[in-house]
């Protein structure tokens, strides 16, 4: 939406959920043992869990090896575009310029050869549309996307396809850039969550690639015209993208318009760089950054997760749910309804081709962390100590696959369940038998997953906050080791 | 289950609206308004294109309503909607909403208090349970408020106290209200939290909560009849209440400028906000105010960004924003100042794009933009349910008009570039205006510092 409201204007019961995994439909639920919920079971539920069949993407390739994938939608006059270049995220940056991809990303919208950064602007405003490019710091993917009505359709693909072919970066933009995102390295080191991701990435992933999760200044030091140019060039090639579209529109229709836009992108024939696995930490280790006047600890517990393909994970995606998918997970149970300390504790996990992370995440006031961190981790050995009871697991399972109905409102949800089919190589009916997969998890599975990947030797412990409120208690899990909200080492 | 009861003889008024806007005849949102005897407005719009639904309960009450020294009250009473009711445990809506595939949860800002769930089309009667027996019967104990109490504590550390910029927030609104109604922030202060009791509890519910001071709007794969049949089941046997007395939102007059400059210790660059008194919305002036915002702030094409970040390099980011209240809005502009620049430069910067928009030429595509903005909100509620429902009740509730779902957008088409120069003209103004300036506080020894320089 395009009206945005002060910070403090609306206020919620839960904060918003967190994605809980990567991909998979995202709902959240459990049922609750803690003593912060009481189920008087009188209410009336309907025991079906509705049969719902998940609307079919249509797909084709254009001539140049662009793979398309459409959902149609035709309850209102939009259309949503997104183009995933495989090779142009951030897990290809050169090891020496960690955020290359980001930079190129941020920079293909700054004028192209025939239109300068104000004039694709203006043209994009004045039709409230938009045009936008990223690339996750360890992501494989860069993401070309773009939305407006559909009367304006075929302007809004011309510029998309004019800002991915060709960008011009003109240097003026570039220092522009430079300027503007050395004032956000300062800004993201305000914020205890980034400091948190920061610290835990490094503690799960050290030097890999999946360990980036901002660009360095290093890198921004060093960036020249010459570097984006050729990682344009080298990068953002037809061969390995997905253009994926869903809205107002048919299969027909966006694969004319595409070939018509994009029909000159040529193909490079190179390959890309296969992903590596990084190596798992050696041990548990203890990590506290220090943030003076923080009144609230930022707890994270986190591990290294699987791969996308990886039979687990669906035993995980289910473990996840119980521990802390949402606000009936045993997390939110126990640390805010049954005891108060914080707003809301949770966990989630992505996977990726090599492996991906999972973490616990809550946010305690300062003079609670030592009960708070202790109650959390207690929560994870629960699950690899004992089996999920009958009923606990019955209504995760319930409400996972009863959730996929929810999904079906949104075309994009939609969309993005088969770009995930499509990247994994997952099975065509993937989706198909989502369902009985979910059901068929037992207690056993979800018990065997928590405890090969939630395994005690291998929790990584993050803690960002006052230092006096904090060090004591991580000092009782082992050795503490120190970090300024510089990101440097201190003693 | 009532369902083959004639749905006329419960209700006390039936108006049936078919909607045909202008030039969008093919997605008119088409929904049945009616009220129930005790007072409850119901609205039920059928979208068959998925199997879900959306139900949203709009009650007429907001952090406006709150008594001096019980600021965060209505929102603290929003959380405790969810420990529990007559039939309902502590915790039990949440479970059984998320237990059956579905998604939930409640809101509080200045003007009402929203509970909302999306749902499989199969558990229409849970919802409706759900909310009629916390309208109803809601359990009210001592531990609930204190369990409550500190998560909505935690809630404010870590969305205020923990976050750079937090407490700017809260002065803009300290300094630029005289009314109490909005002088305070929603989520209230620590003391205020503290200091609310059982009994308070008790009487905020039995004020509020009442069927004739809501809206019950449903939107998605239902049938209008069946389900008019079973809400007068649920609610239909809760008891009207007195009238609660809304709030007086108006402002006296402002003679002078305001300002004020704080220190905030977990900043590093230094902010600079500027808030004027503006029309209620809702009124001809507030749309055009509207327009005014997206001038200066919609896309990256926007005056502010082009000229105060891209242009003058002075700021990293520079917004204007023009928020929705039934009272008199606050109309922002806030700019982050950038390394090295000073934050009396920015300010200078920000007033002289307002002082441009009153006399300088407002652009054919700048208008454009506007009028095409207004089709977008549109279209973007048609693909949700929960947006709809959310819409039509707030419509229904702010100014007794749930067809603006459908008429809205249009409104923007009425206003020219001369409207956008009267409004700003008129509200601007420097009398009407009030400066925050938040510096970052000099750090103490140890403290974070900018780790790029």
């Amino acid at each position: 939406m395009i009206r945005r409201l002060s910070a403090a204007a609306v206020v919620c019961a839960f904060a918003a959920a967190v994605a809980v995994h990567g991909e998979a439909p995202a709902q959240q639920g459990n049922p609750a043992k803690a003593a912060g919920t009481v189920l008087k079971g009188r209410a009336p539920v309907n025991k079906d869990v509705l049969k719902v069949s998940l609307p079919k993407a249509q797909e084709a390739d254009l001539s140049n090896g662009v793979h398309l994938i459409v959902v149609e939608d035709h309850r209102a006059p939009q259309v949503f575009f997104q183009m995933l270049v495989d090779g142009a995220g951030g897990y290809y940056d050169p090891p020496a310029m960690a955020g290359l991809a980001g930079f190129t990303a941020a920079l293909m919208r700054e004028g192209t050869t025939t239109k300068s950064s104000e004039q694709v602007s203006e043209v994009l405003d004045r039709l409230a549309a938009a045009v936008a490019v990223g690339a996750g710091a360890s992501s494989a993917f860069a993401t070309v996307s773009g939305n407006g009505l559909t009367a304006n359709l075929d302007t809004v693909l011309s510029l998309m396809a004019d800002v991915l072919m060709n960008p011009s970066f003109p240097q003026a933009e570039i220092d522009r850039y430079k300027a503007r995102t050395k004032a956000a390295f300062i800004n993201q080191r305000t914020q205890p969550g980034f400091l948190a991701q920061e610290r835990l990435s490094q503690a799960l992933f050290g030097d890999h690639p999946l360990s980036r999760v901002a660009p360095t200044p290093a890198a921004l030091d060093a960036l020249s015209r010459e570097a984006l140019v050729e990682f344009h060039k080298a990068h953002y090639v037809p061969d390995r993208a997905i253009l994926a579209v869903a809205g107002d529109i048919s299969l027909e229709q966006a694969k004319t318009k595409s070939e018509a836009v994009f029909g000159g992108w040529q193909k490079s024939g190179a390959s890309i760089a296969a992903q590596t696995a990084p190596a798992s930490p050696a041990a548990a280790t203890v990590s506290f950054v220090a943030r003076p006047g923080s009144v609230q600890t930022s707890l994270r517990v986190g591990t290294q997760s699987l791969e996308r393909t990886n039979a687990d994970y669906d035993a995980l995606t289910v473990a996840n749910r119980v521990l802390g998918g949402g606000p009936t997970g045993r997390l939110f149970s126990h640390l805010r309804e049954e005891k108060g300390y914080t707003y809301g504790a949770y966990s989630s996990f992505n996977a990726t081709r090599v492996v991906g992370s999972w973490s616990a995440s809550t946010d305690v006031r300062s003079e609670v962390t030592d009960p708070a961190l202790t109650d959390l981790l207690d929560e994870i050995r629960q699950m690899r100590a004992v089996p999920v009871p009958d009923k606990e697991l019955a209504d995760t399972k319930k409400a996972l696959v009863a959730g996929f109905a929810l999904s079906l409102e949104s075309p994009n949800a939609i969309l993005n369940n088969y770009i995930e089919r499509y990247i994994y190589k997952l099975p065509a009916d993937y989706w198909d038998t989502y369902p009985s997969r979910i059901e068929a998890i037992t207690a056993a599975d979800v018990q065997r997953v928590a405890s090969k990947y939630w395994a005690a030797d291998r929790l990584q412990v993050v803690a960002v906050g006052d230092q006096s409120k904090v060090e004591p208690a991580l000092k009782k899990l082992g050795v503490v080791q120190a970090f300024g909200a510089d990101g440097k080492p201190i003693k | 289950m009532s369902g083959s009861r004639r749905v006329s003889a419960f209700l006390f008024a039936v108006a049936v609206v078919l909607v045909v806007p202008i030039g969008a005849a093919d997605t008119a949102i088409k929904f049945t308004d009616v009220k129930l005897k005790n007072g409850l407005r119901v609205i039920v719009s059928e979208d068959h294109s998925a199997p879900t639904f959306s139900i949203a309960v709009t009650y007429n009450v907001g952090s406006a309503d709150e008594k001096v020294r019980r600021t965060g009250f209505a929102h603290l009473f929003e959380h405790m909607m969810f420990k529990g009711s007559e039939n309902v445990g502590p915790g039990e809506h949440f479970t059984l909403v998320f237990n059956n595939g579905g998604n939930m949860n409640g809101t509080t800002n200045n003007d009402r208090t929203l509970y909302f769930e999306t749902l499989p089309a199969n558990q229409l009667d849970l919802a409706l349970f759900l909310e009629s027996d916390r309208m109803k019967s809601l359990d009210i104990t001592k531990a609930n408020l204190d369990n409550q109490r500190n998560a909505v504590q935690e809630e404010r550390r870590l969305g205020l106290d923990n976050q750079p910029y937090g407490n700017t927030y809260e002065r803009i609104d300290e300094q630029a209200y005289d009314n109490p109604a909005y002088k305070h922030s929603v989520i209230g202060s620590m003391d205020d939290l503290n200091a609310a009791s059982v009994d308070d509890v008790a009487t905020f519910f039995k004020t509020y909560y009442a069927p004739n001071n809501a809206v019950l709007s449903i939107v998605g794969d239902v049938d209008t009849k069946r389900t008019l049949a079973l809400i007068e089941k649920y609610f239909g046997p809760i008891s009207r209440q007195p009238q609660p007395k809304r709030p007086d939102l108006a402002e006296p007059p402002h003679t002078a400028e305001r300002r004020s400059t704080i220190e905030d210790s977990l900043a590093r660059l230094p902010q600079v906000d500027i808030a004027w008194i503006t029309p209620p919305a809702g009124t001809p002036d507030f749309d055009a105010l509207d327009v005014v915002s997206w001038v200066l702030s919609s896309g990256r094409s926007a005056r502010l960004n082009q000229v105060v970040v891209r242009e003058k390099q002075l700021a990293v980011f520079a917004s204007a924003n023009n928020p929705d209240k039934r009272g008199p809005g606050l109309f922002q502009v806030s700019a982050q100042v950038a390394p090295g620049k000073s934050p009396a430069d920015v300010e200078a910067a920000l007033l002289e794009e307002v002082e441009k928009v009153k006399t300088g030429p407002i652009h054919d595509w700048e208008i454009d933009k506007a009028h095409n903005n207004g089709v977008r909100q549109q279209a973007a509620a048609m693909t949700s349910t929960l947006q709809r429902a959310i819409q039509l009740g707030e419509y229904a509730l702010f100014y007794d008009n749930p067809n603006l779902v459908n008429t809205r957008a249009a409104t923007y088409e009425k206003v020219t570039a001369a409207d956008v120069q009267r409004v700003a003209r008129k509200y601007l103004t420097a009398q009407n205006r009030s400066v925050v300036i938040t510096l970052p506080k000099t750090a103490a020894a140890g403290a974070p510092t900018g780790g790029a320089e």
